[in-house]
C-alpha cells in the first residue's frame, strides 16, 4: 500500500473543507490517499499520483481527454470526485502496456498517425479500448458514433477510425 | 555531399511513423501542465465581469484569509511592468493589471496563489469587485468605433476598377460575413514559473519559446540568458501560442512574489478570453467578368474587429490580390476597435475569412455566366505573381485543379441546381481554389556527431502536432547519411539555437534549410579535420566531392574511398564535432522569382436533407502543392486536420458575444460547437508539384492551406444542391430549411 498525502503547510488547518480518506486501485496498485474532498479523480491521478497520461482539456466533461476506465468502463475523470471511487479499479493509459509491450491500439495509433499534438490521444485510446469491450467497434458507423465523445482539435478523426478498424480486424482474424 | 535529389535517398518523403509516437501513445509525452516542482503552488485568475469601465474597488481581504492562500495580487499591488517587445508578429500584449481600467470582459484583474489548485480557485471566487461600468463598443459596425485604415500597408490597387466593371457583362456585388472563432487547442494553456535569484525557468504552452524568453527578460528587466523557456510538447496551438499573453506574465510575477514555483492552468472558459481568437469580419466583394469568363475587375473591402489597445495582423482582403490574373483590382482592409479580448492568429488567419468571400463570389460569377466554376478558375489562372510581376518559385495549382477534379469525379457534376439526388438527400458538388501566402523568417540549428556515430540536432522550435520532430530527424538522417534511429532531433528549449514561431506555415521551410546547412557544415568540419590526414582516404576532399551514406563519408566518384565518422573522431581523439546552420528567407528581387506559399484545390460533396435542414459533408478531395513533402504521412495529416478545421469554420464554430455585456455566451465545450468523429468523413489528400525553387530544401508549409477553401467549397456545394447562396458563416440548420 502506498500512502500519498495532500501537501499542507505546518501549523495550519488545511481547509474548512473536510479531507477524505480514499483508496484508489490504479493500474493494479492500491494507493491510500488523504485528499481535499473537492479533488477530482483526474486531479488525484495527475497531481497526487503523478500519472499525467490522462489529460485535462475542458474540466467540464465535454472533451474526453481525461477518459479512464473504472471497473472496465470508460468515464470522464474530470467529472468524478476522487472520494466517490474508493476501492474501485481504475485503469489509465499508463496501465495499458503489458510488461512494456504496448497495447495493439497504442501501436495502431502510431502506425496510422491517429494524432497530431497528441493531447487527446490518451483519452482516445482509452475510449477505443472500451469501445471494443462494449462491442461497439463492429461497424464504421458505430466507431464514428461511439468515439464522438472524444474531441480531437487537430482533426485526426479519419486516422483514429483507421487505427481502431485495423485492431478490430486483427482481432477478428485472430479469432477465426 | 549528399544532395536531396539523390536517387538512392530513402528517408526523405517516406511516410515514416512519428518519432514521438511511442511517447504520445503511452502518456510519456509531457505537456506544460504535466510538470510539477517541489514546493510548487497554484494560481487562479479573476476575470472582469464587465467589458468596459473602471474598477471602483477591489476587496481581496476575504480571499486573502481563505485556507491555503499565499497572496492575492491586484492592480493595486502589482509591480509596475513594461510592455513586452515588438516582435516579428507585431507588438506584445499590453502589460496586465497596471491600472483600474477595464477594456474587455474576462480581463485578468486579480491573481490568487494558494497551496492547492482547489484552494486557489475557491479563493478567486471570494475576491469582491465593484465596477463603474461604461458602455461597451461590441458591434463591428458600430459607427462610434475607431477605425484603423490599411493597418499593415498591404492594400492593393492595380489598373482601373471602375473601367473594369464598366467592361463587365456580369457583376457580382455581395456582402459576406464571418464570425469570431476561438482557437481552442485541446491543451489548456499552462504556465509554470520557477525563480532562482534573478533567473527563471518557465514552462509554457507556446509556439515560440524564444519569444517568451525575450518577453519575460524585457518585462522583468533581467538578462535573456537568465530565462529558460521549455515547451517540448504543446497540446495544440492553432495560433493561440504565438504571443506571450498576460497569464504567462502574471505567473512569473506571482512566482517572484511568493518565492515559490507557481503553476497556472487556464480554465476552458478563460481560453475564450485570454489567448486570442479569429476576429469576425464583414466583407464587401465585387467581381466583374465578360460573358466569355475573363475577370475584368475585383474589389474586395473587409473590416475586422480588434481590441481597444492591442493589435492583430489580419489582412482579410489582401490575399485576393494574388489569387487571379485580373487587370483591375482593389483590396482594402480596415479594423474596428472594440471592447473585446484581443483577437490573434487562428489557423490560416485572414486567409480563412478572405478566401470564403472570394471563392464564393467566384462561384457566383460562374453561376451567373452559366460556366463551370472549374473552367472559370483555370481561365483566369495567374501564371505570374500578379503584384510582383515575377514568375512563381513554384506553382502547381493547375495540376491541383485537374488532378483533384479527376480524383473527385468533378465531370459527373450536372450543373443545374438540385439536379443531383440520392434518395431523399440533395447532393451538391463545390470547389474552391487556394493561394496561400509565403512566409519565412530566419532560423538556426545545430548538428553534432558523437563518438558512437549518433547525431544530435537541435533548434528551439516547437512541434505543435505538425511533425517537426519527425521530419527534421528524417532530414538530418538524410543529410548525414545515417539511419533514422541514429539521429535525435530535439526542440522546445530556448537554450537551443534560435527558432522562429511555429506559425504562418513558415517553420518547416525555415528550419529545414537551417538543419540542412548545419548538417552540411558538420560534414565540412569532418573534412577539415582530415584535410592533411595521410591516414584518411578523404584527405583533401571538398564537400562537393563527398557523399554521406551508411554512417560514413566517401568520395562520390569512388565509394570505396571513405571512412566512418567514428573512425575520424577516434583517430583524432575527439568526443564530438558540431556545426551550426542558419537560414534566411529568399528575396524575390534577388532570385527573380515570387516566393510561393502552398496552393490547393478543394473539392467537396455535400448532402442536404431539405426537410430537416441537415447538412453533411460526404466527401472531400484536397489537392495540394506543398513543394517538397518531407513525410507523406505527417503532411497528409496536416492537410486532413486543416480540412477538419475548415469544415468546422464552415458549419460549426461561432463564438457568441452577448450584445449587452460583452460576455462570451458559449465559452464551454458543451456550447461552442466543433466537429466530433461522426461529423467527419474519410477524406483524400493528393500532393501535386515538386520542390519549390526558392530554397535549398524546397518545402512549402502545409499547416494552414488545408483549412482554407473549405468554407467556400461547402457553400458552393450547398448552392449547387439547393440554389441557396449562404454568405454568412457558419452554415446552420436555420439557413438550410427549405
Amino acid at each position: 500500500m502506498k500512502h500519498v498525502d495532500t501537501p499542507t503547510r505546518p501549523g495550519e488547518a488545511t481547509s474548512e473543507i473536510p479531507d477524505v480518506e480514499v483508496t484508489l486501485n490504479v493500474n493494479g496498485d492500491p494507493y491510500r490517499m488523504r485528499l481535499d474532498s473537492r479533488v477530482t479523480l483526474l486531479d488525484a491521478l495527475r497531481d497526487h499520483l503523478g500519472l499525467t497520461g490522462a489529460k485535462k482539456g475542458c474540466d467540464q466533461g465535454a472533451c474526453g481527454a481525461c477518459t479512464v476506465l473504472v471497473d472496465g468502463k470508460r468515464i470522464v475523470s474530470c467529472l468524478a470526485l476522487a472520494a466517490q471511487y474508493d476501492g474501485r479499479e481504475i485503469t489509465t493509459l499508463e496501465g495499458l502496456t503489458d510488461d512494456g509491450e504496448p497495447h495493439p491500439l497504442q501501436k495502431a495509433f502510431a502506425r496510422h498517425d491517429a494524432f497530431q499534438c497528441g493531447y487527446c490521444t490518451p483519452g482516445q485510446i482509452m475510449s477505443a479500448v472500451s469501445l471494443q469491450a462494449e462491442g461497439r467497434a463492429g461497424t464504421d458507423a458505430d466507431i464514428c458514433e461511439f468515439m464522438s465523445g472524444n474531441i480531437c482539435r487537430c482533426g485526426a478523426y479519419p486516422n483514429i477510425r483507421a487505427a481502431i478498424r485495423d485492431v478490430v480486424s486483427e482481432a477478428n482474424d485472430a479469432s477465426v | 555531399m549528399t544532395t536531396l535529389e539523390d536517387p538512392t535517398r530513402t528517408v526523405i518523403g517516406e511516410g515514416v511513423d512519428r518519432v514521438d509516437a511511442p511517447l504520445k501513445t503511452t502518456g510519456a509525452a509531457h505537456y506544460p501542465n504535466d510538470y510539477t516542482y517541489p514546493g510548487m503552488v497554484h494560481a487562479a485568475l479573476v476575470g472582469s465581469t464587465i467589458a468596459a469601465g473602471r474598477i471602483r474597488s477591489i476587496d481581496a481581504s476575504e480571499a486573502q484569509r481563505a485556507p491555503g492562500v499565499l497572496t492575492v495580487i491586484t492592480h493595486l499591488t502589482a509591480p509596475q511592468l513594461e510592455r513586452g517587445p515588438m516582435t516579428l508578429l507585431g507588438p506584445s500584449p499590453p502589460a496586465p493589471m497596471q491600472d483600474d481600467r477595464i477594456l474587455h470582459y474576462g480581463q485578468h484583474i486579480a491573481v490568487v496563489v494558494a497551496d492547492s489548485p482547489e484552494q486557489a480557485r475557491h479563493a478567486a471566487s471570494l475576491v469582491n469587485v465593484e465596477y463603474e461600468p461604461a458602455e461597451a463598443l461590441l458591434d463591428i459596425e458600430d459607427p462610434r468605433a475607431e477605425i484603423l485604415e490599411n493597418p499593415w500597408g498591404l492594400d492593393s490597387e492595380r489598373g482601373d476598377v471602375s473601367a473594369g466593371f464598366a467592361q463587365a457583362d456580369v457583376v457580382v456585388d455581395e456582402r459576406y460575413t464571418t464570425p469570431d472563432n476561438t482557437n481552442n487547442p485541446l491543451g489548456l494553456f499552462t504556465s509554470i514559473a520557477s525563480w532562482h535569484g534573478d533567473s527563471v525557468t518557465v514552462h509554457d504552452s507556446t509556439q515560440w519559446p524564444h519569444n517568451v524568453r525575450t518577453s519575460i527578460a524585457q518585462i522583468f528587466r533581467i538578462p535573456e540568458s537568465g530565462v529558460r523557456v521549455l515547451a517540448p510538447f504543446v497540446g495544440g496551438g492553432f495560433g493561440a501560442g504565438l504571443r506571450v499573453w498576460c497569464h504567462t506574465i502574471l505567473t512569473a510575477m506571482a512566482a517572484r512574489e511568493v518565492k515559490r514555483p507557481v503553476k497556472l492552468v487556464l480554465t476552458r472558459p478563460q481560453m475564450f478570453t485570454s489567448v486570442g481568437h479569429r476576429p469576425n469580419s464583414v466583407q464587401h466583394i465585387k467581381i466583374g467578368a465578360t460573358s466569355s469568363g475573363d475577370l475584368t475587375a475585383i474589389e474586395h473591402r473587409a473590416i475586422s474587429s480588434v481590441a481597444m489597445e492591442d493589435d492583430d495582423y489580419e489582412p482579410v482582403a489582401a490575399g485576393s490580390a494574388v489569387a487571379y490574373e485580373c487587370p483591375n483590382l482593389l483590396t482594402h482592409d480596415r479594423q474596428a476597435r472594440l471592447n473585446i479580448p484581443c483577437p490573434g492568429s487562428m489557423r490560416a488567419p485572414a486567409e480563412g475569412q478572405g478566401n470564403f468571400a472570394l471563392e464564393s463570389a467566384i462561384d457566383e460569377v460562374a453561376h451567373a455566366l452559366g460556366m463551370d466554376p472549374l473552367e472559370l478558375r483555370l481561365r483566369n489562372y495567374a501564371e505570374q505573381h500578379p503584384v510582383l510581376g515575377l514568375p512563381w518559385s513554384s506553382k502547381a495549382l493547375r495540376e491541383c485543379y485537374t488532378l483533384g477534379a479527376e480524383r473527385f469525379g468533378w465531370s459527373r457534376r450536372t450543373p443545374a441546381i438540385g439536379s443531383m439526388r440520392d434518395g431523399d438527400w440533395l447532393v451538391g458538388y463545390g470547389l474552391a481554389g487556394v493561394s496561400y501566402p509565403f512566409y519565412q523568417v530566419p532560423c538556426q540549428a545545430r548538428a553534432s556527431l558523437r563518438r558512437d556515430g549518433s547525431a544530435y540536432v537541435t533548434s528551439a522550435a516547437t512541434d505543435i502536432g505538425t511533425g517537426t520532430y519527425t521530419v527534421m530527424t528524417q532530414l538530418a538522417a538524410e543529410c548525414l547519411g545515417l539511419d533514422l534511429n541514429r539521429v535525435r532531433f530535439d526542440l522546445g528549449d530556448s537554450d537551443m539555437p534560435y527558432s522562429p514561431q511555429a506559425g504562418g506555415s513558415g517553420l518547416t521551410g525555415a528550419l529545414a534549410n537551417a538543419v540542412h546547412m548545419a548538417c552540411g557544415n558538420l560534414v565540412r568540419e569532418f573534412l577539415d579535420i582530415v584535410r592533411d590526414d595521410d591516414a584518411s582516404p578523404l584527405r583533401g576532399a571538398a564537400a562537393e566531392e563527398v557523399t554521406a551514406s551508411g554512417g560514413r563519408l566517401h568520395r562520390t566518384d569512388a565509394p570505396d574511398q571513405g571512412e566512418a565518422y567514428t573512425d575520424i573522431l577516434n583517430r583524432h581523439g575527439l568526443e564530438e564535432l558540431s556545426a551550426d546552420g542558419r537560414s534566411t528567407p529568399p528575396d524575390p528581387q534577388k532570385i527573380g522569382m515570387a516566393t510561393a506559399g502552398a496552393f490547393g484545390a478543394k473539392f467537396v460533396e455535400v448532402r442536404i436533407d431539405p426537410q430537416l435542414g441537415l447538412l453533411r459533408v460526404a466527401r472531400v478531395v484536397s489537392a495540394i502543392d506543398g513543394g517538397r513533402i518531407l513525410n507523406e504521412k505527417t503532411a497528409s495529416s496536416q492537410i486532413t486536420g486543416g480540412t477538419v478545421g475548415g469544415i468546422s469554420q464552415a458549419m460549426f464554430e461561432e463564438t457568441a458575444t452577448d450584445a449587452g455585456t460583452g460576455r462570451i455566451a458559449n465559452a464551454t465545450f458543451g456550447d461552442y460547437l466543433m466537429p466530433v468523429n461522426a461529423d467527419i468523413p474519410d477524406m483524400e489528400v493528393i500532393f501535386c508539384g515538386g520542390p519549390d525553387r526558392a530554397t535549398t530544401v524546397g518545402t512549402k508549409g502545409v499547416g494552414e492551406v488545408g483549412l482554407v477553401g473549405m468554407a467556400a467549397a461547402i457553400g458552393n456545394a450547398i448552392h449547387h444542391a439547393t440554389g441557396r447562396r449562404l454568405r454568412s458563416l457558419p452554415f446552420t440548420i436555420d439557413q438550410l430549411l427549405l
